[in-house]
């Protein structure tokens, strides 16, 4: 992507993620007490992180797939920057969920099975992410992190299916019938809430790839500028 | 006693208190701040670890060039 798009890109996040917060505070109206009352519009932040942490953890397991098949610089780097950004997101989910619990559910956390398999994911990317930190970029390094990525993302469809198939304090949010929002406004609320996210989504990916791809071709150059003598280790 | 829980004359008031189980501790309102400061506190905090990464590298391209001396003017 030309810098142009991405700059268009950007600017048209930064917009909807001010509508979003506008929306959400002053347009969205308030849920029953039994659902946690105000609490209850964390569900406009909550419930889109967690698709797009979905979103970035498939980025990261189809490119994982991808580099164990044929490795390269740049399904290394999408495979990594999905990883990092599934982390963010899913880190922002598991923070905000036990706030609205608390009011809905009468307790911060309860090892339900959706919260649980999501619990797992988000360890399973933080895992990758600390091993690409701490690693240093070796071929077997590399090669076992994407079989990480692949793991975790294996485990997403268990998340989204686990609330159906096992029951638990979990509501379904995304069903017949609108999942339970009874108001327009708060469809609306949630729908800007996965437009906004998922442009939040696209931009981290395309920056922290860009990133990971810049320092992997700068690692090269590095190595060959040492070896002419040009560059001290 | 009223079915709010106030007292409904002087008399019904309350004369001891009990400590219940489970009550109300935090405001549905501060759960929703403190839900939605972490959210964004880990946001920004990724946009600026990227921020720092650019920095890094933009700090290792400059040594590589300093290293290889003057290029040709374009």
């Amino acid at each position: 992507m030309r810098n142009r798009g991405f700059e268009i890109l950007l600017a048209v996040t930064a917009a909807s993620f001010a509508y979003l917060i506008w929306f959400v505070f002053l347009v969205a109206p308030e849920a029953q007490p039994a659902a946690g009352g105000v609490a209850q519009k964390i569900l406009y932040f909550h419930a889109p992180a967690g698709y797009a942490m979905y979103l970035c953890g498939a980025v990261c397991g189809i490119l994982s797939g991808a580099y164990l098949y044929s490795p390269t610089d740049k399904r290394d780097a999408w495979a990594r920057a999905g990883a990092e950004c599934a982390l963010a997101f899913g880190a922002m989910m598991l923070v905000s969920g036990p706030f609205w619990a608390k009011k809905a559910w009468g307790v911060y956390w309860t090892w339900d099975p959706r919260l649980t398999t999501t619990l797992l994911s988000v360890l399973i990317y933080a895992a990758l992410v600390v091993l690409r930190a701490f690693s240093g970029g070796g071929e077997a390094e590399k090669r076992f992190a994407a079989a990480l990525g692949v793991l975790g993302t294996v485990n997403l469809p268990i998340i989204h299916y686990s609330v159906q198939k096992w029951g638990g304090n979990h509501p379904t949010v995304i069903g017949k019938g609108g999942g339970g929002l009874q108001h327009p406004d708060m469809r609306m609320a949630l729908f800007i809430g996965f437009f906004t996210m998922t442009l939040f989504a696209i931009v981290l990916l395309i920056t922290r790839a860009r990133l990971a791809l810049a320092n992997a071709r700068l690692e090269r150059i590095e190595e060959v500028a040492i070896a002419r003598g040009a560059l001290e280790t | 006693m009223l079915a709010d829980g106030t007292a409904q004359n002087p008399e019904d008031r309350s004369t001891q208190f009990v400590p219940v189980e489970g009550g109300e501790t935090t405001s549905a309102g501060t759960m929703l701040v403190v839900a939605y400061l972490l959210m964004w506190a880990i946001l920004i905090g990724f946009v600026l670890t990227s921020w720092m990464r650019q920095k890094k590298l933009d700090a290792r391209l400059s040594e590589l060039e300093r290293s290889l001396g003057p290029g040709p003017k374009s």
